[in-house]
């Protein structure tokens, strides 16, 4: 009863300490890159780095909500194409003014993986399917869609507004970035701060639990799946702002690159168990090997192969906190 | 009597504190059928584990065919002739017949290759041996009705030299029809000089088919009996012991109760196989016992008045309106909570937190515009475990770090943190220790006594329900055979009613 004043925390504190050993791992990669290289630490790269993170940032928050209630959702690449098509579409059209364009380009794409997400998640709960199966289903109606309205063609051309801001540096940090951040702030808030939060892990470590404690198991889950497909939109918009295109093949891969930085980042795939820190550093982790390798001269394909090794390390590594743990 | 093959002289078998076996003796005459009856957690169950080779006993002597005999895992005991089939199926459902029976060796070709003719003529062979001709060795099992896959196990046991078959509660879902078969295939094979081991809880079975009888009490073996020479209630006798009625509270007998709180009338679930109802009335302030044995249907009561198991018919009123909850978020609004029977996989998010356990039924209390008011969670959770003497370190170290009475006293917090006026109780104090037993108890005396709650509680532990309860029904078979007030209430009645007796016919001689 002594430390009655200082427990409040305790909760967010103890998931932040548990993204500690992630932290370190991650740590030790930049200081080793930052004495094999010679580029690595300059501010050039730096902002090299905050870019090429920022789209599998996005995509992974919204991972980390799905996988923490023990579900997967392959489908994020493919609606995050999707929802840039939509808002590709939109932000075309005649005899508006950029504001206007813009500001229902926005909204369509953030509709459009709002859709997918919330069907993923009426889908797999209600007839209780393997999230697996109906995301991989998923993944191909969103490419299938993608390519059939846009005839497999990409839309170029947007407003010079919409463009500049994907491009727009905050000393030195890409802006779209800093979006990234405060969506992982956010997710921070909802799942360490919020009712909503609580029940989302609750039903991952035990659904029937939950389910036998008067809580509607399936809103939570739909919502989790939901707020996934709501992320890949926000993704979708952002991959649009910086390449100043929407093309129907993007994204191609780009959901088992969020997967791995969730689980790199210490989030259980079973469910119930991670953070959304962990996730910040797991991408991270990615991003940085990615770019320190390639500086070290190393080809893309070895760096493909060492990112794989990572994944599979930070699994075992994973299995053994658990039983630690238990 | 014939030979003896199996004799068994003083085993023991502790867990940790607990003995599962206390003492058990008795032994197997070659060519009987053998029945092993007993209350629940009488020690039979163990008993089959540790002959099988699941488990090791500590103290005490086997000896089969007059040679020691102590398996170290269930290939030995397999491999010296005993064979069991398990209450449980361990059958490949998607597999076919003949995959299933001859799994343990598939028989090969060369390179390793399936020889399919002869996988189905062994296991046609092993079901003629049974008497199973009508069944084609190619059909997927889980085309086949429980009854039929039951008597496939028994085939499968049977394939390779036996000695001694277990059957663990064999009867527990068939019909009668399927019984009468099972009891001509159980003939045979005790025509054949196999020794059959049948563990029920049905006496009638007992008195129909076997030779003799073995009751367990408390893990000790108490007598056998030749069936010829006794009689069901002599065998219930055995199964209570002598001592009967020794704590009964004289000064309980004439309580007051409050208004009515909960009228179930001839209700009628999903799992009830005859669609004969359970009606009976509890009161608030009034704690009423279900009894009965595993499987009477006493779970499944609690289930479907919570909204969990679907109702077939039937009414239920509560505070005298009629109501039908569809999912357990209406019957917590309306004021019920139920303490399920399993901890582990129903009751705690047993990784999180003391804390977020407590307030899993009671989210509102702790819930400011949708953020968690972490301060209002502590104090509630302060507040319960002070109320039910919790043994905790911090409120933050996950439920797994507690032992199982701790655990049992946070399901019940959580429950009580969402102000119920009645509370479902399955089996409140399993898996719990002697002194956290107590205080549980305690505590549910005192929630009906002092805060007039309306409890129903289900055990399988007899003094249990006579500890806590006001009024006793008794469950057999998805019926109430009978209702015992508090100053009527015995293990032997108690027992007998379970068991389908009607206590109050004159007892034979």
């Amino acid at each position: 009863m002594t430390a009655t004043t200082k427990t409040s925390h305790k909760y967010s504190a103890k998931s932040i300490l548990e993204s500690f050993g992630i932290g370190i791992a991650l740590l030790l990669l930049i200081v080793f890159f930052s004495v094999t290289t010679e580029h690595f630490l300059s501010s050039n790269n730096i902002t090299n780095i905050l870019s090429q993170v920022t789209i599998n940032l996005i995509l992974a928050i919204g991972m980390t909500f799905v996988i923490l209630i023990g579900g997967i959702d392959l489908s994020v690449g493919s609606v995050m194409a999707f929802a840039a098509v939509v808002a590709g579409k939109a932000i075309s059209m005649e005899g508006f003014g950029p504001a206007e364009l813009i500001t229902v380009a926005i909204i369509a794409g953030l509709a459009a993986g709002f859709v997918c997400g919330l069907l993923n998640g009426v889908i797999s709960a209600y007839w209780a399917l393997p999230s697996f199966i109906v995301t991989l289903g998923m993944l191909n109606i969103a490419r299938g869609a993608a390519l059939h309205i846009t005839d497999a063609r990409t839309i170029y051309s947007f407003p010079y507004a919409f463009e500049e801001f994907g491009s727009l540096l905050f000393y030195g940090i890409p802006v779209v970035f800093l979006v990234a951040l405060a969506l992982v702030f956010i997710a921070w808030v909802v799942l360490t701060r919020t009712v909503f939060g609580r029940i989302l892990y609750a039903i991952g470590n035990n659904e029937e639990a939950v389910r036998l404690a008067g809580h509607r198991v399936f809103r939570y889950k739909v919502a989790a799946y939901t707020i996934c497909g709501l992320t890949a939109g926000i993704a979708a918009i952002v991959y649009m702002a910086r390449l100043n295109i929407s093309s129907p093949i993007a994204g191609i891969g780009f959901e088992l690159n969020a997967i791995a930085g969730v689980i790199i980042g210490g989030t259980s795939l079973s469910g119930g168990r991670g953070s959304i820190i962990g996730t910040l550093l797991g991408v991270f982790i990615i991003g940085v090997l990615a770019n320190g390798l390639i500086l070290l001269g190393l080809s893309d394909f070895m760096r493909q192969m060492i990112t794989g090794v990572v994944i599979i390390v930070a699994v075992i590594l994973d299995h053994y906190r658990a039983k630690y743990a238990s | 009597m014939a030979t003896t093959i199996l004799e068994c002289a003083g085993l023991k078998k502790y867990f940790g504190g607990v003995k599962a076996l206390d003492g058990v003796s008795f032994n197997l005459a070659k060519g009987e059928v053998h029945a092993l009856v007993g209350e629940n957690g009488a020690g039979k169950s163990t008993l089959i584990k540790t002959l099988s080779g699941a488990f090791a006993w500590d103290e005490g002597t086997v000896s089969l065919k007059g040679k020691p005999y102590s398996p170290t895992d269930p290939r030995e005991a397999k491999d010296k002739g005993l064979q069991v089939v398990h209450q449980e199926f361990n059958l490949l459902e998607h597999l076919s017949v003949a995959e299933n029976i001859c799994i343990e060796a598939m028989p090969r070709r060369a390179f390793g290759f399936l020889d399919r003719a002869e996988m189905a003529r062994r296991a046609r062979a092993a079901l003629d041996a049974i008497g199973l001709t009508d069944v084609d060795v190619s059909t997927r099992v889980e085309t086949l009705g429980i009854a039929h896959r039951q008597l496939i196990e028994i085939a499968r046991a049977l394939q390779s030299k036996s000695d001694i078959l277990i059957l663990d509660e064999p009867t527990a879902t068939l019909t009668d029809r399927e019984k009468e078969r099972l009891f001509a295939i159980v003939e045979s094979i005790q025509e054949q000089g196999v020794t059959v081991v049948f563990v029920t809880h049905h006496l009638d079975e007992v008195f129909r088919i076997c030779n003799r009888v073995t009751v367990f009490r408390n893990g000790k073996t108490i007598i056998t009996e030749n069936i010829a020479e006794s009689s069901p209630e002599r065998v219930v006798q055995h199964m209570i012991g002598a001592s009967l009625d020794s704590s009964v509270d004289e000064s309980r007998n004439h309580p007051t109760f409050g208004e009515l709180a909960l009228r179930v009338e001839n209700l009628v679930h999903v799992q009830n196989p005859h669609g004969e109802g359970v009606s009976f009335e509890l009161r608030y302030g009034e704690t009423l016992g279900i009894a009965g044995l595993v499987g009477a249907g006493r779970t499944e009561i609690l289930r479907s008045l919570f909204g969990v198991n679907e109702i077939v018919s039937g009414d239920i009123q509560l505070d005298g309106k009629s109501v039908r909850f569809r999912d357990p978020s209406e019957s917590i609004a309306a004021g019920i909570g139920f303490v399920t029977e399993d901890r582990k996989d129903e009751g705690l998010v047993i990784d999180m937190s003391i804390a977020a356990n407590v307030s899993l039924a009671s989210m509102k209390k702790v819930n400011r515009a949708g953020f968690m008011d972490f301060s209002a969670e502590q104090r509630n959770t302060q507040q319960r475990a002070g109320q039910l003497k919790l043994k905790y370190g911090h409120f933050n170290d996950a439920a797994s770090s507690l032992s199982g009475g701790n655990q049992q006293k946070v399901v019940l917090a959580k429950w009580l943190e969402s102000g119920p006026k009645i509370l479902l109780l399955d089996e409140p104090t399993r898996g719990v220790d002697v002194g956290a037993k107590a205080e549980i108890y305690s505590i549910i005396r005192s929630l009906a006594v002092e805060q007039g709650m309306a409890i129903l509680v289900v055990s399988s532990e007899t003094p249990e329900l006579m500890t806590l309860c006001d009024r006793i029904a008794v469950l057999a078979n998805h019926r109430i055979t009978g209702i015992l007030d508090r100053p009527d209430f015995s293990e032997s009645a108690i027992l007998q009613y379970a068991y389908g007796q009607d206590p109050n016919a004159r007892q034979q001689a």
